[in-house]
Formats: structure tokens, sequence, C-alpha cells
């Protein structure tokens, strides 16, 4: 949930990148921090083990500025995704505002990424939230690996569900990536929209919400 | 309560000493003595970002440019001890989380083990109740049984003997009148008037003979009911009075029973368990005077019944030994018997209560050692 503190005139949310393991859940952010450049960054903290393993998580604050003085933070994590961090998995998870759910797309690992959704659906409901209404954006990664489950499969699988269309994604290629986090950013600010009344008290309309937190390191900044 | 992703303060991520020590090495690294606080000291300060936040200000440094660069020092510092924060924090409340959850479990464990423990004991109480229904069947079935040779085999003797006593008995009449016929004939001398005299006598105690032979046979037959096997409308009272009978004749009519049977209406019931439960407390009543100090005088049955409310009682007294207090929880067990082996079965009571109780009504006991006994079965009228 939304974390606002009227006296700093503050809201931090939070979006996670969830997943199974070794599906791309850092190599996202990290290309996020290479690729963003958003009105404000922080460091990129990875916190990884031996084998570059995610332990912990690792995390990327970024943020901008409303009209109003708002200091809007978005703080992006992964979790770990191997099956024995469940517990780790459910802290991180907990008040989340958004997820990219990061998917893999060998033959292989479907499976897993099955099992790594169901996963996240009893997580969601154990910390309070509901599947439903989250955003939520899932992203297919890994295609530049050949031998990969055709799109329009996965694209016909999903058809069905919120979450359809998919976002095809190399995150190592750095393809896909910031398409993901904007889809993300959309559904979010819809979400936060009601709430805080973003546009209306703090000059954030939805295009300076999506586009000056996901403006690339290319890009000049858009007018206001 | 604070989260592990709450924003970290300089306190927290530094103690007073860290913070003395960084102070006096940023100042040894600058031309003039550096501090780094959480407030904003004065006009002269440099913000130090960590991740979006401002953690602390420096102040005093030789220049703008050299506190700019110790603050990058700081800053970069701050990355390295907040990742160890935001680790530690997080593994604490991972681990809080899954203690209170393994404690939950704990509880979900503890209270299903006790609904099992409480679905073992109803298991066991079933049990022991369908134990006590199979003993109860089983005890019936035996009663049953003896009963249902008991009562072939006298009502394949009344049969038999029912033919031959009927023309025994008329014949004797036949030859009464005989003799009297012979009498008439017969010169009147004293020797033969006394022969005659005998005669009669003679036959008038065979004829009786034979009526008892035949009332006993009557008995058995109202005993055994075979021609009943079901439940039918029953008269107590004589159900009662071929007990009665049955008992003398088995004590040799030595026994003293008064009787005081007054009106009741028939009830519905099984005749032959009926009287087999009256024959088996009349039975101990008999045994009882028979066991009594030889002292006590003259044993005396009594036997009485009498309508009370919506029910038939039926009351056997005797005033013979009574039973002692430690055998009186047991008498209703099945095959408990205080007599030797081989002269009881230790069922008597016991059929005679599950009797009662198939009934629908009751049977009480009262007794006292050396006093008597007094037996109260009731029946309900229907």
């Amino acid at each position: 949930m939304p974390d606002f503190s009227p006296d700093d005139n503050k809201l931090a949310l939070k979006v996670v990148f969830y997943g199974p393991a070794l599906s791309g859940k850092t190599t996202n952010l990290m290309q996020l921090h290479s690729l963003l450049n958003p009105e404000r960054k922080g460091e990129l903290m990875v916190l990884e083990t031996r084998d570059d393993r995610t332990l912990f998580f690792d995390m990327l604050p970024i943020g901008l500025r409303g009209s109003s003085g708002l200091d809007l933070r978005l703080k992006l994590y992964t979790v770990p995704g191997q099956v024995q961090h469940d517990s780790t998995r459910k802290a991180v998870l907990s008040r989340a505002d958004g997820v990219v759910f990061v998917a893999d797309s060998q033959p292989s690992q479907q499976d897993n990424n099955a099992i790594a959704f169901g996963n996240l659906e009893e997580n969601l409901e154990k910390v309070g939230l509901d599947i439903d209404t989250l955003p939520m954006v899932v992203q297919f990664n890994k295609r530049d690996i050949p031998d990969v489950v055709p799109e329009q499969e996965l694209q016909e699988r999903w058809a069905d569900t919120p979450w359809s269309p998919l976002v095809m994604a190399s995150a190592l290629r750095g393809d896909g990536v910031i398409e993901s986090f904007q889809i993300l950013l959309d559904r979010l600010y819809t979400q936060i929209d009601d709430e805080f009344h973003l546009a209306a008290d703090h000059g954030i309309s939805r295009r300076i919400f999506v586009e000056r937190l996901s403006r690339s390191s290319g890009q000049g900044a858009p007018c206001a | 309560m604070r989260n592990f992703e709450d924003d970290p303060t300089l306190t927290d991520l530094l103690s007073r000493d860290q913070l003395a020590r960084l102070n006096q090495s940023l100042s040894a690294l600058c031309s003039a003595p550096v501090e780094l606080s959480e407030q904003k000291p004065g006009t002269d300060a440099t913000p130090v970002e960590f991740n979006l936040e401002t953690v602390g200000w420096l102040s005093g440094a030789g220049s703008a440019e050299e506190r700019q660069a110790a603050s990058g020092i700081v800053a970069f510092l701050m990355m390295f001890i907040a990742k160890y924060r935001l680790a530690a924090n997080l593994h604490h409340d991972a681990t809080e989380a899954s203690y209170a959850e393994l404690q939950r479990q704990n509880e979900a464990l503890k209270e299903s083990e006790a609904r099992y423990r409480e679905l073992s004991d109803q298991l066991q109480e079933k049990v022991d109740q369908q134990v006590k229904v199979i003993n109860k069947t089983q005890h019936e079935l035996y009663e049953s049984a003896r009963l249902r040779s008991v009562g072939q085999l006298a009502a394949g003797v009344a049969h038999e003997i029912n033919n031959p006593i009927g023309f025994i008995s008329s014949n004797l009449r036949v030859a009464r009148d005989y003799v009297k016929e012979l009498g008439e004939a017969l010169p009147e001398t004293s020797a033969n008037e006394e022969l005659l005299a005998d005669f009669n006598d003679l036959l008038a105690e065979s004829i009786d003979g034979t009526n008892r032979i035949a009332s006993i046979v009557s008995d058995l037959k109202t005993f055994s009911s075979i021609d009943q096997a079901d439940y039918t409308r029953c008269s107590i009272n004589q159900l009662l009075t071929s007990a009665i009978h049955l008992v003398q004749t088995e004590y040799q009519h030595q026994l003293d029973i008064v009787e005081r049977l007054n009106e009741v209406p028939e009830i519905s019931g099984h005749p032959s368990r009926l009287s087999q439960t009256f024959f088996n407390l009349l039975d101990n009543a008999a045994q009882a005077i028979r066991d009594a100090e030889p002292e006590k005088g003259q044993g005396r049955i009594l036997v009485k019944t009498q309508v009370q409310a919506n029910e038939v009682q039926i009351i056997i007294q005797d005033n013979g030994c009574g039973i002692p207090e430690d055998q009186r929880a047991k008498v209703f067990d099945a095959f408990f018997t205080s007599r030797p082996i081989g002269s009881g079965t230790g069922l008597g009571l016991t059929v005679a209560r599950d009797t009662a109780r198939a009934h629908g009504g009751q049977l009480q006991l009262d007794t006292r050692e050396g006093t008597g006994t007094r037996v109260l079965l009731t029946l309900p009228i229907n």
C-alpha cells in the first residue's frame, strides 16, 4: 500500500519484481538502473550472494517531484526466486503497490513459471493483497535464447487473464525492460491517482508520471 | 512498528562512536575539522544524500569543495552500511514472520491434536457402548435359547402327560361309581364296609393327585407359553399364580406364600419372559428364606400386585437372609452369583431387569442383610 506522509509531503510506492529462480529479475533491475534516467535516481543496491544468486533482494529507488512539492518515491525491489527463500519473498512482497512478474521463456521452465505464479498468488493473499486488483505486468524474459516457447502460444495461453497482452523481453539485451516498467507505471497510476489525486493536487498527470519515471538516458526531459 | 524498508536515519546507520570516528577521519582529510550531523547545523552545510534521502549534513571543512568531496565519501559509505542494515532488518522481519507462522501452526497442531484426542475418547466410548450392547444381546440370546428349549420340553411333556392324565382321571371317576355300585351289591359286613371306605379314600386321593398333575401341566403350558411367541395381552395375576405354583412344586409345597393380588388390567407383554422373571424372583425369595438364620422363625413370601398411577406394581417381598452390602452393586451383573457353582447361572436378576426394561418398566431392589429383600417391579399399562 502507498506510504504517504503528509508532514513531509512524501509518497513512497513499492514495486516488486517477482518470478521463478534465474528468470532475470535482478537483470531487469540492473537494466533499469543503467537505461533509465528518471528525474531522481538512487543507488542500485544489490545484495547477492556467491553464484550471483539473490539472497535477500535488490533495490533501486527512483523518484520525482510534483508541482506541489510532493516527493514521490518509487522503490523497485526484486525477490529471491529460489524456493527456500519464501519467507524473504513474503516480507519483500508485503505492502507492495505493483508487481512485475518475470517469467522464463524456455520450454523447460514453464512448470517453474506456474509454480512461482501460484506462489505469488498465495503470498499476496498472506500479506493481505488481492492479485485481481494489484497493478501487475507479466513479462516473458529470455527471448534472446533460441527455441523459446513461441510468443503466439504464450499470448493465447494468457489471453483470458487480466495481464494480457504479455510483454516479451530480453533483459540481458535491454529489450522490453522499459516497456514492462512503463505498462506497470500506467496501471499503477490508475490505482494511486484515485486515492491521492496526483493530477489534481500535485500536477502529476499520467503522462508525466510514466515519462518522468521511465525516461531513458538518451531522451531529453519532456516539457512539464 | 518500523518496517525493514523504512528509510534509515543517520542514527540508525551509525552509532555515536562510529560517527565520532568518521568525523575524525574526515577532519584529518580536510584542511579544517568536519562535522556530520543529522540536523542541518547552519547555512554553511552540505547535504549528504543517500537513496534520494538527505540523511545528514556536513559542516566545517576548509571549503565547499572539500565538503562536497567528504559528502561523496560519506554517501558511498552509507550505501554499504544501509545494505547491511536492510538485509539485517529484512532477515529479522522474515524470521519473526516465520516464527509467528510456526507458532500459529503449533497452535493449530495442538488444536487438531486435542480434537483427535476427543474423537478417540468418543470412539472408545462408542466401543464400550457397543460392547455393552453385544454383551446384553448375548445374554438375551442365551436366555431366550434356554427359555425356548425349556419351553419346548415343557410343551412336549405337557402334551404327552395330558392324554394319559385325561383318561386316568375319567377312569378314576368311573371306578368310584363302580365301587359305589359294588358296595350296594356286597353284603353289609363290617369288613366289607371298611374295605369300601378305604377303597373310596384311595380313589379320592388318586383323583386329587390327577387334578394336581393336570394343574401342573397347565401351569407348565402357561409358563412356557409355547403358543405365544410374541407380545400379547397378559394377565399379570394369572402369570404370577402359575409361577407361584411352579415354585411351590419345586419346594415341595413347603413355602408360606401370601398372595395379595389386586385386580390389575391386562398389559401388553411377553408372557414367557414375564413368567420367567416372576419365577426367578420367587425362586430368589424362596432361597433367601431357606438360607436365613433358623432362629428367625418361619420364613414368608409376600406377593402383591396393585395399580399405581399408570403402572402395574408387582411386589415380591421376603423376610429371608437379604443381600450383603458388598454384593449389592453386583447383583444385576450378568453371571454374578452368590450361590455355589452349578446351582445358579447368575442371570436371574439380570434377566429380570432386562425384561422389566424391555417392557418399558423398571426393577427396584431394597434389601438389608439378615432382614429380607423387597423387589418392586413396575410395568406401564399400555
